[in-house]
């Protein structure tokens, strides 16, 4: 059963009132959030340990400057926990990172929220969220997609929390304007918002409830999949696709997933003598340089995919526009389905390749 | 499409199993094809996923891994994260439209030479079936 | 100081320039002059172009000598063949200017081993913004066309940092040089700018003998232009980013994923400083200072990695943009680079890429010649 908090206020507003309680009565040691910067129309993540300055935080607002999940993994030595108001998919990634020794569970209070889609970072940078939110409040409420959100957010089924210690109510939550409604699930966050007075009732929280919005979240994944069709054109439709790729990595350095501090792909591995550069170069006729453009996708799909929990910071950041989420997103599922494994889920289920079982894939290798 | 070229196939064996049974069809004087270009390692969970995808692109025709049956590891389990991390490139190579059946993963023991020339025949008739690698003349790869 | 050339030899005018300059580059290959050549090449889904080190002629007719845009640095192509020391193959790059002076500042590095490199340069009327050509390819290959066609070396499509880059054209590095530029009927010469140069044109059996001072008048015109454009764009930069504040507010959008970085030709290093542990802060001390600030913005160092990055590569910045082209949050990261670097170069009396015996300044230092701050202070340019 879960513990229900009901605030009669704004949900945002509701939520600070949360946050402000937990800091204020030194529950926790300090509260990780989006927050409004001082240049107008801006905002960032922040760490904030004085309550004072809580009034300028946004927990809620729809934006992924970065990915909180690869902050909170560096987030190592802690007295006390840290409340962390996250989306969840940065929870799932994680939760991903955790099971990877990158994180640790132990240090945060986990809230996160039914979410209705992140925003570019062209909203940012063109001053326009401000004047999207009041729409997007309203479309998120009343359950539908708001038009202006990533396209990798419409096709993303997992947009309720797991592994929450508190969730939010905000997807089709339509007294969100006047009552906040957060259910807590874990005893961790009982026991830490136990002395927090407002209304407490029982319930369940329903997942079963967003059927219909994960139906047509689905339903996108699978024409925005189509989209890419580099099933069916083989390696051109690679190079097609991948051409533009001007090998900066971009991708991997915001994904929560690519902890690694040298990627294998930038190591001296790929640094080649001349006398093999020249082989290529006799052979072919031609060589693109810098090399391994289209090696490096492969070989960071079969690193990551299956863990990919598309938020999208990928195609966010690419110079070239590549839609690297969709791509990572597609084939990582292919993937994770063999092992009937979802990125996130569980932090007990481990990652797919770490582990394996003596009787499975019998025909493999035999044949 | 069958054609007459002599396909490259690059093989990870291990050594304590595949490459001895290789040797073993050598020394009883058994013919497998002279497509197959040995690299021996010491287990074939030695074999990183972006060694096939490097062969591949760098123009191998096929890339075969050989090693010992699930439950024979030289080193207990070595072979059991092979087969996964196969498994997974090889998914992946499908959801790319890249030719996965040019990987293959074959569990031959010290003791199988005959099934060492079996594997490696067949094999490099499919690949021949297939023709060459196209990614031998991609320049923009 | 290297003699100015006067002479170059005349090429066909009724081809696309183009169709000219590969000509060229297949005599060089066919007298053995030089064994591959690397030029740009449009991609087979022709939304981009790539570096590619062309061995076998009959590929070059796919060439593009002047890409309209310049999504890789020409130096990070050549350096990543001839990083690890000489190559056995004698190598002409074809490049813009921008990317000749970063690859002698990388030379000067070890990054790029420059025996058996000979270096071609052309007039440069700059490069269209990433953004803007990937919207609309086709649309981005017709205003290059017409850019080109017209001379138009004033184009308000080019990129902020090409419109006030007064080193466009013939470089005391370059090898040789074909002039796009030009004010006669579709006249092209192709420069030979050193002794290599000079024996490159004998091995292909050509002649500089035609005078080229009509272009070279019309190019000092141009760089006039140019020079005069960047001191006044330069006056706007300074404000944007003069006082912490500004600083802050110019950088706010800054989301630390480091492609400035990765695009920057003079950014070598495998793992950046600002991504090491010499940096990047523990939890302990993330706590300590969110505790004794109130709040701290997450991720950290955003500001400290643009202050930091200035301090370890302006003296070679060679304004080529392609960090803008990357960022993006659109942060005019490339103007304000230049503008600093210039400052910064000033200082030694140093300019990037020039020369390949100068020794980047942090490198080697005089016995005497610290000024006061104050007059460092005094002399940042307006």
């Amino acid at each position: 059963m879960d513990q229900v908090l009901t605030i009669k206020k704004s949900t945002e507003a509701g939520l600070i009132d949360l946050l402000t309680y937990l800091l204020k009565n030194k529950k926790v040691s300090g509260v990780c959030s989006l927050r409004k910067t001082k240049k107008q129309g801006k905002f960032d993540y922040a760490l904030i340990t004085d309550p004072e300055l809580l009034h300028d935080v946004v927990p809620l607002h729809p934006l992924m400057p970065v990915n909180a999940g690869k902050m909170l993994s560096n987030m190592i030595k802690m007295e006390m926990p840290v409340a962390a108001v996250i989306k969840p998919c940065e929870l799932r990634s994680f939760i991903e990172l955790v099971k990877r020794s990158q994180g640790k569970l132990e240090n945060f209070l986990l809230i996160s929220y039914t979410c209705g889609g992140a925003l570019p970072l062209t909203a940012t940078v063109e001053n326009k969220v401000d004047t999207m939110l009041p729409d997007y409040g309203k479309t998120v409420a009343a359950g539908n997609e708001f038009e202006h959100i990533r396209e990798i957010c419409k096709a993303c089924e997992y947009f309720v929390p797991f592994n929450a210690d508190a969730t939010v109510s905000l997807l089709g939550e339509t007294g969100a304007d006047s009552t906040c409604k957060i259910f807590l699930h874990s005893d961790k966050a009982k026991e830490i918002l136990q002395g927090f007075e407002v209304e407490k009732t029982e319930d369940e929280f329903d997942r079963t409830g967003y059927d219909q919005i994960r139906e047509r979240r689905k339903k996108y994944k699978e024409e925005l999949f189509k989209q890419i069709k580099i099933q069916d054109t083989g390696l051109d439709g690679m190079i097609d696709v991948f051409g533009r790729c001007i090998g900066c990595h971009a991708c991997s350095r915001v994904c929560p997933i690519c902890y690694c501090v040298l990627c294998d792909f930038e190591s001296s591995t790929y640094d080649y003598d001349n006398t093999i550069m020249e082989q290529e170069l006799s052979r072919k006729g031609g060589l693109r340089l810098p090399s391994d453009t289209i090696l490096y996708q492969i070989g960071r799909l079969s690193h990551m995919s299956f863990s990919c929990i598309g938020c999208g910071q990928c195609t966010e950041v690419c110079p070239s526009d590549i839609p690297v989420s969709v791509i990572f997103r597609k084939c990582g599922e292919k993937v994770a389905e063999i092992f009937e494994y979802i990125p996130g889920r569980d932090v007990n289920e481990q990652v797919p390749v770490t582990i394996f079982k003596e009787e499975e894939f019998e025909e493999i290798g035999e044949e | 499409m069958t054609s007459d070229f002599t396909p490259k196939i690059v093989s990870f064996l291990c050594k304590w199993c595949t490459y001895s049974g290789a040797d073993l069809a050598g020394t009883s004087r058994m013919k497998y094809p002279p497509s197959i270009l040995p690299i021996r390692v010491m287990c074939s969970s030695r074999v990183n996923p972006v060694f096939l995808v490097k062969s591949f692109f760098h123009g191998a025709d096929g890339v075969l891994i050989g090693g010992c049956h699930p439950g024979d590891c030289h080193y207990q389990s070595g072979n059991y994260h092979t087969r996964r991390r196969f498994i997974i490139l090889s998914k992946i190579f499908e959801c790319l439209g890249l030719e996965s059946e040019r990987l293959k993963l074959a569990w031959i023991s010290a003791a199988e030479g005959a099934r060492f020339v079996k594997v490696t025949t067949e094999f490099t008739q499919k690949i021949k079936n297939m023709g060459e690698n196209p990614a031998k003349r991609k320049i923009f790869i | 100081m290297k003699k100015i050339q006067t002479k170059g030899v005349k090429i066909s005018s009724n081809k696309d320039y183009r169709d000219s300059i590969v000509d060229i580059l297949k005599k060089m290959l066919q007298s053995k002059s030089v064994d591959a050549v690397l030029v740009p090449m449009r991609v087979p889904a022709k939304d981009s172009y790539a570096w590619i080190l062309v061995k076998d002629e009959k590929l070059l007719t796919e060439a593009d000598p002047a890409a309209p845009i310049m999504p890789i640095q020409g130096a990070r192509a050549l350096s990543s063949f001839s990083r690890k020391g000489q190559s056995m193959l004698k190598i002409a790059a074809l490049m813009r200017p921008c990317e000749i002076r970063a690859t002698i500042e990388l030379s000067k590095l070890n990054q790029v081993n420059l025996e058996n490199v000979t270096l071609i340069s052309y007039d440069c009327p700059g490069a269209l913004p990433m953004e803007d050509y990937l919207n609309d390819p086709e649309k981005g290959e017709k205003k290059f066309n017409d850019i080109l066609k017209k001379l138009d070396f004033q184009n308000k499509s080019i990129k902020p940092v090409c419109k006030i880059c007064d080193q466009f054209s013939l470089l005391p590095v370059s090898d040789l040089h074909f002039t796009l530029f030009h004010d006669q009927n579709n006249t092209m010469f192709l420069i030979a700018n050193s002794n290599r140069g000079n024996l490159v044109l004998k091995e292909i059996g050509m002649e500089a003998s035609h005078t080229v001072s009509a272009w070279a008048n019309g190019i000092q015109e141009i760089k006039d232009k140019r020079a005069a454009q960047k001191k006044g764009r330069f006056t706007q930069i300074k404000k944007m980013v003069e006082g912490f504040n500004s600083l802050l507010a110019t950088f706010s959008d800054c989301i630390g994923c480091h492609n400035c970085q990765s695009a920057c030709p003079i950014c070598y290093c495998r793992q950046c400083y600002f991504d090491s542990e010499s940096v990047t802060s523990g939890t302990d001390l993330t706590m300590l200072k969110a505790k004794k600030r109130g709040s701290i913005s997450l991720p950290q160092n955003r500001i400290m990695f643009q202050v930091g990055r200035m301090s370890h590569m302006s003296l070679s910045c060679v304004s080529c943009g392609l960090c803008t082209d990357a960022c993006p949050v659109s942060i005019p990261v490339a103007e304000i680079f230049s503008y600093v670097a210039h400052n910064t170069q000033k200082q030694f009396s140093y300019s990037s890429g020039e020369n390949k015996g100068e020794p980047i300044p942090l490198k080697t230092f005089k016995l005497e010649e610290v000024k006061g701050i104050q007059e460092l202070v005094e002399d940042a340019e307006a």
